[in-house]
């Protein structure tokens, strides 16, 4: 029995409150959409900025919150911080939500300037979204600053990099974990910093109505928001190199080959946020053809050296298949399956047809959802199984993860569908012309349902062993 | 611009409001009196456009089409100049409005008394001279739901053939640990170069293959026609003279219904008067044929040619706030 950090047990209580409350405001979105609901219908809006900031931003502390716990084994990071982390995350959620329900503000998740200011929600509202992520940018940075910081007592830059492996040493031994995290922290720093600057430049429009430039406002967020969301999944990957070797039984080191993938990693896909913006066509048009061309190449390491290596490590292994190990296992599933919807669309080509519409959150619910949420989940559920050591019912499992993939795949069926078909993402009602989208839309929504059940159900099981190892640790 | 009561916001929605108001007022109005007589067309379209058509159906609030003709004078003038106080009084009338447009309600954008007359005038004459909305309706029993093709099925059957692969191997992997044995690691690295190999040559020839046939690698063809559009919340504006401006709006002719020639190359310079919007066009088959994106101070060369004689469909695909789904307006190429 290993007892669970309480930090890491705070964390998985926020997401196990958060997480199915988002969902719930994804199905009401999508029943709205298939033309139910019509009375709220003006709430639509507001909600899908809720659903969308809040989802990003589970998926971000919560991945952060794994990576410090698996982390915990080979650095120390500060205790005081780790409090920090925890109470501005709540502080800037109660300010969202402010903003929002009072407010009815609805900018979308990226509050793309200079919309904020210019939409039909009161000032205050504005400030008070503003307000919120700030708070939680200059909390999520220092958190970041921290790991940094404990990382580099233990080791050196280039170690924490892997750069030693790829001048043909192999001490001292880096462990995955930590490259990853490094590289995920890195980026995390960059897109901040980015973060910072465009909120600065939106508090001098709504404070003292100084105007931007929409095109660097546009560049700003997208390379926030795409850094953000992928070093989220990154830091999924970085806990599932920790743990999946446990289920297996078999070591899954760092070496040359990996070493030189995550690098590659960090330095392409900063530039891949480039494909974010290829319908805006005054961009130069070489960052455009850099956009697809770096998309692309950050597709290899992914696939060829992670997938490739987490599959050859269960091939034929001994492998101890439970809840945490299979729910890590078609994470990575979901990863690869989003990773090829998104690297279709970032193709130029295929974008002109496919940006905003439906596909693009078919591709993003699945490398999130049925991906990074999948191994964030999976791996609370090892801490607390870990912490607890309650029997397993291998047949409820089962019944659980079948819920889950028929729910999330069905739903994400109906997006991809949607999206193929050419309707818009992001349309409260569908016009007569695209009535189409309606349809999808229900059987969407049925579907996402059935995934809520298989989530309440999980939920269950892993409760139980939280309230237990929350006892015990607390 | 429409507006979502909120009890709890009420006051400070009327002071921006009045903000706004004065805003528009400074901006627009100004321009508009200053030449002297008030122009209704030039306030329709500064002020009203946005939420109203005449003749074109519904947006974020009612076709106007034949509007003034059932309500008094009076009514009309006080609706126009004080929406607010009279939503807020709760005329059954208004809250009629706000009931049947779910929630949108008619803002005061500051206009006079002698501007509401002025609108109002406007809105009769161009009754008296425009088809009503019902020819450009929906038909009976809606629209039937498109087949796909081009692109779009192009790379829906590649998304399932990838992702049929992705499930199968891990499901292969899954069931390959009930028979657990020792793995050749040399075997399974050479596996991997292998798989390097295919992978990134596959890149290559996709990335030369796609990257040729791209929207900017347009830029040196001839446009046999130029099509200014103007996007502004929530409501596209067409003109074959420049706009860049609100301010320019008093000053070109706007296309109320653009028609095109069928086959001819048309450049559409894309830009926005507000927030950001996508200039997203349709096809007859209802299937997304070419998009841009529309920024406020900047303008995006769209070049697109359009054989298909037909109805084609632009819809807004950048979130532009609540009324981002009312985006919307047609063109047809004959």
């Amino acid at each position: 029995m290993r007892k669970a950090n309480t930090h890491t047990l705070y964390w998985i209580g926020i997401t196990l409150v958060l997480f199915p409350i988002l969902v719930v405001l994804g199905i009401y979105m999508r029943t709205v959409q298939f033309g139910q609901l019509p009375a709220t219908q003006s709430w639509f809006y507001p909600m899908m900025t809720l659903h969308g900031l809040g989802m990003v931003g589970v998926c971000y502390a919560a991945s952060m919150a794994c990576a410090v716990d698996a982390l915990r084994r080979y650095i120390e990071p500060s205790g005081a911080i780790s409090w920090l982390a925890l109470a501005g995350t709540v502080a800037g959620v109660v300010l969202l939500l402010v903003s929002v329900f009072l407010g009815k503000f609805a900018a979308g998740w990226y509050f793309l300037y200079p919309l904020p200011m210019r939409g039909n929600w009161p000032a205050w509202s504005t400030v008070m979204f503003l307000s919120a992520i700030t708070v939680l940018g200059a909390t999520w940075l220092i958190w970041s600053v921290d790991m940094l910081r404990a990382i580099a007592r233990r080791y050196s830059l280039s170690e924490a990099l892997g750069w030693h492996y790829l001048a043909g040493r192999t001490e001292p031994e880096v462990p995955p974990l930590v490259l990853i995290t490094t590289v995920s922290l890195i980026a995390c720093v960059a897109c901040l910093v980015a973060g910072v600057i465009a909120l600065a430049l939106s508090f001098a429009d709504v404070l003292g109505g100084v105007r931007s430039d929409a095109l660097l406002m546009k560049n700003l967020t997208f390379f926030f928001g795409h850094v953000l969301v992928n070093l989220s999944m990154y830091l999924g990957l970085a806990v599932t190199y920790e743990v999946l070797p446990e289920y297996a039984g078999r070591p899954w080191k760092a070496n040359k080959i990996v070493a030189l993938s995550w690098n590659t990693v960090l330095v392409v896909f900063l530039a891949a946020y480039f494909h974010h913006l290829y319908m805006d066509f005054v961009q130069p048009v070489v960052v455009q053809y850099i956009g697809q061309v770096a998309s692309y190449i950050s597709s290899i390491p992914a696939a060829v050296v992670t997938l490739f290596g987490a599959l050859m490590l269960v091939y034929r292994s001994k492998m101890r298949w439970n809840l945490a190990s299979i729910l890590l296992f078609v994470g990575l599933a979901g990863w690869a399956i989003g990773g090829g919807g998104a690297g279709i669309d970032s193709t130029i080509l295929v974008n002109m047809k496919f940006h905003n519409t439906l596909w693009v959150p078919a591709h993003f619910h699945t490398y999130m959802l049925m991906g990074l949420m999948l191994l964030v989940t999976g791996y609370f559920y090892h801490c607390c199984q870990a912490a607890t050591e309650l029997p397993e019912k291998p047949s409820f499992h089962n019944l659980v993860i079948l819920l889950l993939m028929v729910g999330g795949y069905g739903m994400l069926f109906m997006f991809y569908l949607s999206g193929a078909a050419s309707i818009p993402r992001r349309f409260a009602v569908y016009p007569a012309e695209l009535a189409h989208g309606a349809g999808y839309a229900g059987l969407g929504a049925l579907f996402a349902a059935l995934f809520l059940v298989g989530l309440i159900v999980f939920f269950v099981e892993i409760g139980k062993r939280w309230i237990r190892a929350f006892r015990v640790a607390v | 611009m429409p507006t979502i009561l909120d009890a709890t916001s009420r006051p400070l929605r009327i002071i921006v409001s009045f903000v706004v108001g004065c805003g528009l007022f400074f901006g627009g109005v100004c321009g508009a009196s200053a030449q002297g007589a008030i122009d209704g067309r030039i306030l329709f379209q500064q002020k009203c456009s946005t939420c109203h058509t005449i003749g074109g159906g519904d947006r974020s609030g009612p076709d106007l089409w034949g509007s003034m003709e059932r309500h008094s004078q009076d009514w009309l003038i006080r609706w126009i100049t004080r929406p607010d106080l009279m939503i807020a009084e709760r005329d059954p009338i208004a809250i009629e409005l706000l009931e049947q447009f779910k929630g949108f309600a008619m803002e005061n954008v500051g206009l006079t008394e002698a501007d509401a007359r002025a609108v109002i005038d406007h809105v009769r004459a161009e009754t008296a001279t425009t088809a009503p909305a019902s020819a450009t309706q929906a038909p009976p029993g809606g629209y039937p739901t498109p087949p796909f093709g081009g692109v779009q099925l192009a790379a829906w059957a590649v998304f399932l053939i990838f992702a049929g692969a992705i499930a199968l191997v891990f499901g292969w992997v899954w069931l390959s640990t009930r028979n657990p044995q020792d793995v050749d690691v040399k075997r399974a690295y050479a596996v991997r170069r292998t798989f390097f190999f295919v992978v990134a040559s596959l890149l290559l020839v996709v990335l030369g293959a796609t990257l040729q046939d791209t929207p900017y690698a347009e830029a040196d063809t001839k446009a046999d026609r130029i099509v200014y559009v103007a996007a502004r919340q929530f409501d596209f504006v067409y003109s074959l003279e420049p706009i860049v401006s609100t301010g320019d709006l008093a000053n070109v002719l706007v296309v109320k219904r653009l028609e095109l020639p069928a086959g001819a190359t048309v450049e559409f310079r894309g830009t926005s008067l507000d927030v950001n919007h996508g200039f997203g066009l349709y096809g007859p088959t209802r299937q997304l044929l070419a998009q841009t994106q529309a920024m406020p101070g900047y303008v995006n060369r769209l070049r697109v040619r359009l054989d298909e004689p037909g109805q084609y469909y632009v819809f807004c695909l950048e979130y532009c706030a609540t009324g981002h789904h009312l985006m919307q307006s047609r063109l047809v190429v004959k």
